[in-house]
């Protein structure tokens, strides 16, 4: 009995924090969005437009858009936001603002900091489409704070 | 095309996958398949973590069309006139997404630039399409098409362009031939497919964008590519001299002989064939003698020489007589070659 008492008290103390997180009434929201970026030229000016995924063919270019807020009235710590490249596109270029992972996750860190090795086992500098994990860190998310957090990528 | 946009609760703190993740090629992400890019955030309230959350867009992967014909062999196919089945070797690449048909029609150009130089100025007959057998090379085990079935993205197959020459060109005539490979579905094996052209709207399947180049002929975007090649000829230009020269003569001998009775003639036909014309082959000489002559038996002499205009007496022996005709067959001669049949006769 003495050695299973703490078991299940620390348990008990799991099913209260996580009912404690539930009953939070969700105090993150995340959205997930997608455009294609197209060069428009129009009089002479060529621009870029954003356009909704509608046809996406391999070599357009996208943007991958996560927009986030905190809805509760209490700040948020360590919100750290992982997104995991999906396979058919690879990183159209480092951005600022993020760390990158070039091993399914594990480590992140500045792109020209990491090594990938190749098939023979030599290690070599990683390449944008080595990358496989992107991950935002934001500190400190005040009560009511939201924001916008994106990568371009190209499809393969 | 379809696309969703979720808001998900998850449980698990661990990135979820992509879905839908498929082989890349060079062509590209395979049309149908999906992309699904899924965030997961982890955060602290007061110091305590909470359940993680994840938010995913999903869209579909839609059909790019795009096709390449090339020309091998970066140069014209040399014919000669009247040859049968001159072949042009064509590669088709299926640089789309997706695996498709491609319909193979074979055009020759009536007059203009021709692909190597030069200007087209004759049509083959009897042209047709036939696809390699892997090999490389035309050969009966090869297949007459007109289109080429289910192609897969990336793949690509040797095609051979035939037609016939006819016997009356000369060298230098050109025929420019030019074949065209249009994009039409894939998906049942063994009957072409619908013609593809770009989806006007988003609809809930997978749309269509032809994303193909300018070929020889055809435009860009149009779901074709077209590529050129000519059939050039190329002639033996054969000229046929005949000399003769008194030998001997009964009376004076070898010395100043006359064509008297009974002297020795040295009869010389000589073979030319013009600088820049292809090199002549099975080349047969037939001589009737004139009356009033007699062959001296065994005197025939080929493949010898000439010295300007000047027949050398030269070569090996060889040939028949028979019916009272001198009869040799000279090797090949090639361009600017000349070369002779030397045989004697007597005067009756």
């Amino acid at each position: 009995m003495n050695r299973h008492l703490p078991a299940s008290l620390s348990a008990l103390a799991f099913s209260l924090a996580l009912s404690v997180a539930a009953s939070a009434a969700e105090p993150v929201s995340l959205k997930g969005d997608v455009q294609v970026e197209r060069t428009v030229t129009a009089n002479g000016t060529t621009k870029t437009v954003l356009a909704p995924p509608t046809t996406v063919v391999p070599g357009d270019r996208l943007l991958f858009t996560t927009r986030y807020s905190n809805d509760g009235d209490k700040p948020v710590d360590s919100f750290v936001v992982t997104n995991p490249l999906p396979a058919p596109v690879r990183l159209a270029a480092e951005e600022a603002g993020y760390e990158v992972s070039v091993d399914g996750g594990r480590t992140f860190g500045r792109l020209a900091a990491l090594t990938v090795a190749d098939a023979a086992g030599v290690r070599r500098a990683a390449q944008l489409e080595d990358v496989t994990h992107i991950r935002w860190t934001l500190a400190h998310l005040a009560p009511r704070a939201s924001g916008a957090l994106e990568y371009h990528a190209v499809v393969r | 095309m379809t696309r969703t946009s979720t808001l998900l609760g998850a449980a698990s703190s661990l990135a979820l996958v992509a879905l839908g993740a498929s082989p890349a090629f060079a062509a590209g992400t395979t049309a149908g398949s999906t992309i699904q890019n899924t965030v997961t955030v982890g955060y602290q309230v007061g110091g305590v973590a909470q359940t993680a959350k994840t938010a995913s867009d999903t869209f579909t992967v839609d059909r790019k069309v795009n096709v390449s014909v090339t020309e091998v062999g970066s140069a014209a196919t040399v014919v000669s006139p009247g040859q049968v089945q001159a072949v042009s070797t064509f590669k088709v690449t299926n640089l789309s997404n997706d695996t498709l048909d491609f319909a193979l029609a074979a055009a020759q150009l009536s007059g203009g630039s021709a692909a190597w130089g030069g200007s087209d100025n004759f049509d083959g007959t009897n042209v047709k399409i036939y696809l390699d057998n892997g090999d490389g090379v035309f050969t009966s085990a090869d297949t007459q098409v007109t289109y080429l079935d289910e192609l897969a993205a990336d793949a690509a197959k040797t095609v051979f362009v035939v037609m016939d020459i006819p016997s009356t060109q000369v060298t230098g005539d050109i025929a420019s031939v030019v074949l065209t490979a249009t994009a039409k579905a894939g998906g049942t094996a063994g009957s072409q497919g619908a013609a593809l052209t770009t989806s006007a709207t988003n609809t809930s399947g997978v749309d269509t964008v032809l994303a193909d180049g300018a070929g020889a002929t055809d435009a860009a975007n149009d779901g074709a590519f077209s590529a050129k090649d000519d059939f050039k000829v190329s002639a033996a230009a054969l000229s046929v001299l005949k000399t003769s020269r008194v030998v001997s003569d009964p009376v004076s001998g070898t010395s100043n002989p006359k064509a008297i009775p009974g002297a020795t003639i040295e009869y010389c036909i000589s073979v030319a064939n013009a600088s820049g014309s292809a090199t002549a082959t099975n080349i047969a000489v037939n001589d009737p003698l004139p009356a009033n002559v007699t062959y001296v038996a065994s005197s025939i002499l080929l493949n010898g020489t000439v010295t300007g205009s000047t027949c050398n007496t030269d070569g090996t022996a060889g040939g028949t007589f028979a019916s009272n005709t001198v009869t040799g067959t000279l090797s090949d001669i090639a361009a600017g070659v000349t070369r002779t049949l030397v045989f004697r006769a007597t005067i009756n």
